[in-house]
């Protein structure tokens, strides 16, 4: 392109105007460097535009006269350069309605810095409920431990409650004769009872007072049926003696009696041994 | 402009980097109506242009050992500063399009001859440019160079082809030089 050629683009009259492209501004100034007449052309448009300007100057009000003077002398430091004149100092700006929307480093510094501000209000907050949590946690955990125990405890409540309860049936059952086997004279203080369905047969026996056995010796309980001791079966001590043990069955009995005898058992109770006897009434 | 001693741009230039206050009165005289104007033609608002005004001088007063001889006059740098710091002003309004549309409708009122009498220096110069530049020509060239549109933002707001706007914004700034060689 030659320089009559450029001069008649229309570039130079869009630059002017101030809407010419980048592309165009870097041809035009290119175009000048090259060719004095594209350069003096350039010019003689400018002063043309700059007469234009000057054709409607106004005079400002001499309040911003004041203004203006009494701000430069209230700003100590002059020769500080602000970064956002250096873009308005280019003499051949050319100006976007968008362009104006680019962040500047300005705006991305303090959008991070709110960010920063957020994330560190949010640690806070979190770390603080992270606490509150753990406390939570600590508690709950010592709530489920503490449940634990209770629901096996009032398991153990519910078997003994529900252990009562069937003792309960069977001494409240009119079929059931109850009879009483006050201590022996060797073991004047000991004192158990029986019950006894005579219906079903079903033999129970309650320990009201007997000793401790040794560990190789266990009670057994008889039943006199027509002279002869019967065995009813041997029971446990300890804490079985708050309930009624279902012993063995029986048709017939004139008499109950219980001996201490060696563990698991005896086929002939040990008279000397005998620590209890009740007959029946009737 | 009723300073009786005038300095030449080098001599003005000199002046403003060794912080001459005198100068400064000089040049804030001599050139605060031109700048002024084009502060109001782009804002439309005289609050806001002498607002504009006195960041202008601010920065040239700071800013005076950037400007470049070689690359232009004193008046054109500082009438760079001047459109840049209003249009950007101007933007920062966050203006929507219709109120460009409204603002080019109130600032072509500024053409209007009974209204030119409030423009200090030259109006008899320029109103006998404006009356032989067209209406829709001083429209063009003052929104493109007055607020800083682009020519598809103009395009769109005066409802005219793109092509068509070329055209007539060359026209136009062809038609002015030519009026003004006259004057």
């Amino acid at each position: 392109m030659n320089s009559q050629d450029f001069i008649s683009s229309g570039i130079i009259e869009l630059y002017m105007a101030g809407v010419a492209s980048e592309q165009q501004v870097r041809e035009l100034n290119a175009a000048i460097a090259q060719f004095p007449e594209v350069a003096a052309e350039v010019e003689a448009y400018r002063r043309s535009m700059e007469a234009y300007v000057n054709m409607q100057s106004i005079n400002p009000s001499a309040d911003v006269k004041n203004r203006i003077f009494s701000n430069l002398n209230n700003t100590p430091n002059l020769q500080q350069v602000l970064s956002e004149t250096d873009n308005d100092l280019q003499p051949t700006k050319v100006v976007y309605m968008q362009s104006s929307k680019r962040p500047t480093w300005k705006w991305i510094a303090s959008i991070a810095a709110v960010l920063l501000l957020g994330s560190l209000l949010l640690n806070f907050v979190f770390f603080n409920r992270y606490k509150e949590f753990k406390g939570y946690k600590d508690k709950y955990e010592s709530l489920l431990l503490s449940q634990n125990s209770i629901l096996s405890k009032s398991n153990l409540y519910k078997t003994r409650l529900e252990q009562m309860q069937e003792s309960m049936n069977v001494i409240q059952d009119p079929k059931v004769f109850k009879v009483s086997m006050p201590g022996t004279k060797a073991f004047p203080t000991a004192l158990a009872t029986v019950f006894w369905n005579k219906e079903s047969q079903q033999v129970y026996l309650k320990v009201n007072n007997l000793p401790e056995p040794k560990a190789d010796q266990q009670y057994q309980l008889w039943a006199i049926v027509d002279g002869k001791p019967v065995d009813m079966g041997v029971f446990e001590m300890g804490d079985t003696v708050n309930l009624l043990q279902k012993m063995k069955v029986t048709g017939k009995a004139q008499m109950f009696a219980v001996t201490l005898e060696k563990k698991g058992g005896a086929a002939s109770p040990t008279m000397e041994q005998m620590y209890v006897a009740g007959k029946i009434p009737g | 402009m009723g300073a009786t001693l005038t300095y030449t741009e080098v001599e003005l230039v000199q002046g403003l980097s060794t912080r001459d206050e005198k100068v400064f009165t000089y040049l804030y005289d001599h050139y605060s109506p031109a700048l002024y104007g084009v502060a109001l033609k782009v804002l439309g608002e005289e609050a806001a242009a002498g607002d504009v005004l006195q960041e202008v001088f601010v920065k040239i007063w700071r800013n005076i050992d950037r400007y470049d001889p070689s690359k232009g006059r004193l008046f054109t740098w500082m009438l760079n500063i001047t459109r840049n710091t209003a249009i950007d002003s101007l933007r920062s309004k966050n203006h929507k399009l219709e109120q460009k549309v409204t603002d080019v409708n109130s600032a072509s009122l500024m053409y209007e001859p009974q209204l030119a009498v409030h423009l200090s220096v030259d109006h008899l110069g320029l109103s006998k440019v404006i009356e032989r530049l067209q209406k829709d020509q001083r429209i063009i060239i003052d929104m493109a160079y007055f607020k800083g549109h682009t020519q598809e933002e103009i395009a769109r707001s005066l409802e005219i082809p793109l092509g068509t706007v070329k055209t007539r914004m060359r026209n136009a700034i062809i038609q002015l030089r030519t009026l003004l060689k006259q004057v």
